[in-house]
C-alpha cells in the first residue's frame, strides 16, 4: 500500500515534465539523424555505407543510454521499454554495419582492433536483449549500453580501413578463435552487469556504491595525471601524423609527445572533485556523521559537471590543433585519435558517476524491475558456466594456431599469459562457488573482478604491453 | 589431535591437499605471470632495450631474482610443480569417496535419509504393489530408468541419471595435468632453431634458438621460394618449394606458406621469413645484333652465354654501389643503389674479348669497347634466402588431448546433472499406506525442482488411472494440504 501511494505521488507532478524527458530523447535522436543523412547527401557518399551504419549504431545505443538516465530522473518503466526498442534498432543497424563490412573485405570483421570492437559491440547489444527477453533483467541494458557506447566512440577514433590480411592472419583458426573470443568477453560483460544488478538487488549500501564509483573516477584520473601531467599545468599527448594515419614517433617504439598547456590544471580540478565524494564518505564513516553523505551526493553531481567541462575541454582543444613538444623543436599537430583510450577514459567516468546517480535516485524502482537476488546470484553462476569453456577453447584455438603459424603453442606473450590469467581468475570463481560454497555478495565481487581483468586482457596488454599477438 | 603430533611427511601432505594452498598457489602463478608481462623479459627484448629502460643497478637485482626471465626460472617451474603436487593430491584424497558414491549408489532409503531430502511427497494409496507398478509406469514414460530394489519388507524403485558426472571434476583436473606434462616433455625433450635455405641450396644443420647448430637425420632443398604483394605493397604472401633429401632420394615435397607447415619425422619446418641475401642472382638484358634481332637474355655471374655461333657474353663483374675515378669503376658502398655490371664479349672468329660497362642509372645501353652486339639494360634479380622457423614438440599432442579431455570435461561437470528418484511404499506416521517419492539432483536445483514435479504429476496421473488412490474425508484431504503434501 505504502508502495503504491508513493508512486501516485511521485507520478502527478513528473507526469508531463517526465514525458518530456521522452520527446526531448525523441526529438534528439531524430534531430542526430537527419543531420547524419544531409552530412552524407551533401558529401555524395552513399547512404548506407558501413561507417554512417554504425553512426546510427551509436545514435540509437546512446538513446537507449539516455532513457535509462531518463529512467533514472522520472521513474517511469516505459522509459526502460523505449530503451529496449532503441537497442534492438541499434542492433539492426549495427548487423548492417557488420554485413557491409564483411562484403566489402570479403571476411567476417576479425582483423584489426577497429573490426574487434565492432564484433564484440553487436555481441554485448545481442546478449543484452537476450538478456532481457529470457531471463527477465530488464534494466541490464543500462550498463552494457554505455558500454557499447564507449566502445562505439572509440572505434570512431581508431584506424578503419579495410586492410588486406597479413600472412600470419590467413587461417580459418582466425574465424574460430576470435568468435570464440567475442563470445566469451561478451559473457563475460553480460556477467558483470548482473553481478551489478545483483548488488543493487541484495541492498548494497548506496553509500558503498558512492564510494567504489567515486574511486573508479578517482583512479581514472590519477591514471591520467600520473603518466601525463607536465611541469607548469600542461598535460601530454601523443602526436599525430595525418597523412600516415598514426601515431608519430620519434625513434624505435617512442611516441612523440606534445604538451597541451593549462589542461593539466584542469585534469587536477576535475580529479580533486572526483576524490570529494570518496573523502566525505569516509570521513562520514569515521565520525558516523549520515549528514555528510547527503553533501558526498551533491559534490557527485559537481564532480559530473566538471568531467563534462574537462571532456569539452579535452576534445575542442585536442581534436585540430599544433603545439610544441619537449622532445623536439617546433610545433606538432595533434588529434583526439592520438588519445582513444584518455578519451575512453573521461567518457567511462561520466557514465559511471550517471550510472551512480540513477541508483541515488531511482534504487527502489530499480529494485523492483529486478528479479530476486538469488535468480541473479544463479543466473550470473550460469552466465559464467557458459563464459569459462569459450574462454578456455578461446584461448586453445589461439595455441593450436599459433603452433600452426609461429611454431610454438605457447611463448608466454603478453596477451596470452593475461588471457590464461583470465582464465584463472574465473576457474577461482568456479572454484569458491563449488567447492567453497561462496554465494551472493563475494560471488559478485569475484564476478566483477574477473571482468576487470578481461577488459585489462582485451584492451590493456594491447596498448600498453605490445608483443607476437599485435594485431588485436 | 595436535598437530605436532602428526609426522613432518603427513603435515606436509595436510598443507598442500588443502584447498586454500591451492587457491594461494595460482595466485602466486597468476602474479608471477603478471610480473612477467610488465617487466621486460630477456628472452624476448632486445639487450639495448634494458639498457634504456631499466638502470643498471635495478637490472642486477631484477636478474639476480630471476624477473628478467620468470617464466624458465626455476622457482616459477617449482610454483608450477607445486600447482601440479596439489592437483593431484587433492584428486587422491578426494578420489576414494567419489568413487564408493559412484561405483555403490545409495539405492534403498531409511527414515533419516528421507526426512533429510528436500524434494519430496507422500501420495496415498491404497496397495502397496500397485503402488509401486504404477510409479514404474510413470517413471518410463517420462524417460527415467527403473530399478527395482526387492525387499520383502519395504520394496522400493530406484532411478538414476548421468551418476557419471560426480567424476567431472576429476576429469577436468586430470587433463590439467596432462596438459602439464605434454609442456614439460616439450620443455625437456623439445627445440627449435632456424634454416636460411637460398633457392637451389641444400641443408641439414639448424641454428637452434638455444644457440649452437644441430644436425637433422635428412636434408631439406630449396627448389625455390617468393613474396607476393598486394597492391599497396603490404605482403600478401611467402611462399617456399621444399623437398625432404634422405638418403639421397626425395623423399617428400611440399610448396609451404605461412599458416602451412612442412612436417617431416615430427619436425615441422615453418615458413617464417623472406630476405635479399645481398648478393646478385642475375641481370636481364636484350642483346641486339647488328642484324637487328634482339633477344632477351639473363646472365649469371661468371657464366657465359653463346649469343651466336661465334659470340659469347658472360657478366664479369658487379657492383652494388660504383663510383668512377681516372675512368676507373670502384665499388662504394655494398648498397644496390646504384648498381654497375661488367659484361665480356668474346668473339672467337675475330678473337676479341671486349670489356662493356653498364650503368643502368644513367643509361640503358651498355657502354664501352666496340662489339656486334648491342646491350640494354632490362632488369636484376636479387639472390633472396627462405626464412625458415624449424621445431620439434614432441609433447604437443599430450597437450591436444589434455584440452579436448578438458572440454569433455567440463561439458560433463556443467550439463550432465546427476539426478535421482526414489519411491517406496511405507506406512506415514499416522499409520496410513503412503507412496513417498523423492528426488535430488547435485546441480542446478531449480530446474530439477521442475521436473521432480512433472514426474510427481505423472505418477499421480498413473496412480488414479490404476484406481489406487483410496477416497479421503474432506477434512483428512484439507489436512494433507494444509500440511504442506502437496
Amino acid at each position: 500500500m505504502a508502495t503504491r501511494a508513493r508512486i501516485v505521488r511521485m507520478e502527478e507532478p513528473a507526469e508531463t515534465g517526465g514525458n518530456a524527458l521522452l520527446v526531448l530523447v525523441g526529438l534528439s535522436v531524430t534531430f542526430l539523424l537527419i543531420v547524419a543523412l544531409l552530412g552524407a547527401a551533401k558529401a555524395g557518399a552513399s547512404l548506407f555505407s558501413e561507417s554512417n551504419l554504425l553512426y546510427v549504431a551509436l545514435i540509437f545505443y546512446a538513446a537507449a543510454g539516455a532513457l535509462y538516465m531518463g529512467f533514472g530522473v522520472t521513474g517511469m518503466t516505459r522509459y526502460v521499454k523505449f530503451a529496449s526498442t532503441a537497442t534492438a534498432i541499434g542492433l539492426v543497424a549495427n548487423t548492417l554495419a557488420v554485413a557491409h563490412r564483411w562484403y566489402l573485405s570479403g571476411r567476417p570483421p576479425f582483423a584489426s582492433i577497429y573490426e574487434m570492437l565492432l564484433s564484440f559491440v553487436w555481441t554485448v547489444a545481442l546478449l543484452t536483449l537476450i538478456a532481457e527477453k529470457k531471463f527477465g533483467v530488464k534494466i541490464i541494458g543500462s550498463i552494457t549500453m554505455p558500454l557499447a557506447v564507449v566502445c562505439v566512440i572509440l572505434m570512431q577514433l581508431l584506424p578503419s580501413e579495410v586492410r588486406p590480411l597479413v600472412p600470419a592472419l590467413q587461417s580459418t583458426w582466425l574465424h574460430v578463435h576470435v568468435t570464440l573470443a567475442m563470445l566469451a568477453y561478451a559473457a563475460c560483460a553480460v556477467s558483470f552487469a548482473l553481478a551489478m544488478m545483483f548488488l543493487i538487488k541484495d541492498n548494497f549500501k548506496t553509500e558503498t556504491f558512492l564510494a567504489l564509483t567515486s574511486a573508479t573516477v578517482s583512479a581514472i584520473y590519477i591514471a591520467i595525471l600520473a603518466t601525463r601531467f607536465e611541469k607548469w599545468g600542461g598535460l601530454s599527448v601523443t602526436a599525430w601524423d595525418a597523412r600516415d594515419k598514426s601515431d608519430m614517433f620519434i625513434g624505435r617504439g617512442m611516441r612523440l609527445f606534445v604538451t597541451v598547456p593549462d589542461l593539466g590544471w584542469l585534469f587536477v580540478i576535475s580529479a580533486l572533485a572526483a576524490i570529494a565524494p570518496l573523502a566525505l564518505y569516509l570521513v562520514s564513516r569515521a565520525q558516523k556523521d549520515g549528514s555528510l553523505y547527503g553533501i558526498a551526493n551533491k559534490a557527485v553531481f559537481v564532480s559530473i559537471l566538471l568531467q563534462i567541462v574537462v571532456l569539452a575541454a579535452f576534445a575542442l582543444r585536442v581534436r585540430d590543433a599544433s603545439y610544441p613538444s619537449p622532445d623536439q623543436d617546433g610545433l606538432f599537430p595533434t588529434s583526439l585519435a592520438a588519445s582513444p583510450f584518455l578519451l575512453g577514459g573521461l567518457v567511462t567516468g561520466i557514465f559511471a558517476s550517471l550510472l551512480y546517480l540513477m541508483l541515488l535516485w531511482r534504487r527502489t524502482d530499480l529494485q523492483g524491475l529486478l528479479p530476486s537476488a538469488d535468480t541473479l546470484d544463479r543466473v550470473t553462476y550460469k552466465t559464467i558456466c557458459i563464459a569459462f569453456p569459450l574462454l578456455t577453447f578461446m584461448i586453445a584455438t589461439g595455441a593450436y594456431w599459433a603452433n600452426r603459424t609461429w611454431g610454438s603453442y605457447w611463448s608466454w606473450d603478453p596477451k596470452e599469459t593475461w588471457a590464461a590469467i583470465t582464465w584463472l581468475v574465473y576457474a577461482g570463481y568456479l572454484h569458491m562457488r563449488i567447492t567453497r560454497g561462496w554465494r551472493g555478495r563475494r560471488a559478485a565481487y569475484f564476478a566483477i573482478l574477473g571482468f576487470g581483468v578481461v577488459i585489462f586482457t582485451f584492451l590493456g596488454v594491447t596498448y600498453l604491453l605490445p608483443g607476437l599477438h599485435a594485431y588485436a | 589431535m595436535a598437530s605436532s603430533l602428526l609426522s613432518i611427511p603427513k603435515r606436509i601432505h595436510k598443507t598442500l591437499s588443502n584447498l586454500r594452498t591451492g587457491v594461494v598457489l595460482l595466485i602466486l602463478v597468476g602474479a608471477a605471470s603478471a610480473l612477467g608481462t610488465f617487466i621486460l623479459q630477456r628472452p624476448a627484448t632486445d639487450p639495448d632495450k634494458f639498457a634504456r629502460a631499466y638502470s643498471p643497478a635495478t637490472l642486477l637485482w631484477l636478474d639476480r631474482f630471476g624477473f628478467t626471465d620468470i617464466f624458465h626460472a626455476w622457482w616459477f617451474m617449482t610454483l608450477l610443480g607445486l600447482v601440479s603436487l596439489s592437483i593431484i593430491l587433492v584428486s587422491i584424497d578426494r578420489f576414494p569417496n567419489a568413487w564408493r558414491f559412484y561405483a555403490r549408489p545409495y539405492r534403498k532409503t531409511d527414515s533419516h535419509f528421507r526426512s533429510a531430502i528436500q524434494n519430496k511427497i507422500e501420495l496415498p494409496i491404497t496397495n502397496a504393489e500397485a503402488g509401486l507398478n504404477a510409479a514404474e509406469r510413470a517413471l518410463k514414460k517420462s524417460g527415467w530408468p527403473v530399478e527395482r530394489i526387492a525387499d520383502r519388507s519395504e520394496p522400493s524403485l530406484f532411478s538414476e541419471r548421468h551418476r557419471f558426472s560426480v567424476m567431472a571434476v576429476y576429469i577436468v583436473h586430470a587433463s590439467l595435468l596432462l596438459i602439464f606434462a605434454g609442456a614439460i616433455i616439450d620443455g625437456v625433450f623439445g627445440f627449435s632453431g632456424f634454416m636460411a635455405l637460398q633457392k637451389g641450396q641444400t641443408s641439414n644443420s639448424i641454428q637452434m634458438r638455444t644457440g649452437g647448430t644441430k644436425q637433422l637425420p635428412f636434408s631439406l632443398k630449396c627448389y625455390g621460394a617468393g613474396q607476393e604483394n598486394y597492391a599497396d605493397g603490404s605482403p600478401k604472401r611467402w611462399w617456399s618449394k621444399l623437398t625432404v633429401v634422405q638418403d639421397g632420394h626425395e623423399v617428400e615435397s611440399k610448396e609451404i606458406v605461412v599458416n602451412d607447415p612442412l612436417v617431416h619425422q615430427g619436425l615441422r619446418f615453418y615458413q617464417a621469413s623472406f630476405g635479399m641475401t645481398g648478393n646478385l642472382d642475375g641481370v636481364k638484358v636484350v642483346a641486339t645484333a647488328e642484324s637487328g634481332a634482339s633477344r632477351e637474355i639473363t646472365l649469371a655471374m661468371n657464366e657465359p652465354l653463346d649469343l651466336d655461333a661465334n659470340t659469347s657474353v658472360t657478366l664479369a663483374e658487379y657492383i652494388p654501389d660504383f663510383f668512377v675515378r681516372d675512368d676507373q669503376v670502384f665499388k662504394r658502398s655494398d648498397d644496390p643503389v646504384n648498381p654497375a655490371f661488367r659484361l665480356q664479349v668474346k668473339n672467337e672468329a675475330t678473337g676479341e674479348d671486349a670489356k662493356l660497362w653498364l650503368f643502368p642509372a644513367y643509361n640503358q645501353s651498355a657502354e664501352g669497347e666496340k662489339t656486334n652486339y648491342n646491350f640494354e639494360y632490362r632488369d636484376m634479380q636479387m639472390g633472396y634466402y627462405t626464412g625458415l622457423e624449424v621445431s620439434h614438440e614432441p609433447g604437443q599432442w599430450l597437450v591436444w588431448s589434455g584440452v579436448l579431455l578438458m572440454g569433455a570435461g567440463l561439458f560433463v561437470a556443467f550439463y550432465l546433472v546427476h539426478m535421482r528418484v526414489w519411491v517406496t511404499a511405507i506406512p506415514d506416521p499416522r499409520g496410513k499406506l503412503v507412496l513417498w517419492v523423492g528426488g535430488q539432483s547435485n546441480k542446478n536445483r531449480d530446474r530439477f525442482e521442475q521436473k521432480f514435479n512433472e514426474l510427481v504429476d505423472n505418477i499421480r496421473t498413473e496412480l488414479e488411472s490404476a484406481s489406487v488412490i483410496p477416497h479421503l474425508a474432506k477434512r483428512e484431504q484439507a489436512e494433507l494440504t494444509l500440511a504442506g503434501v502437496k
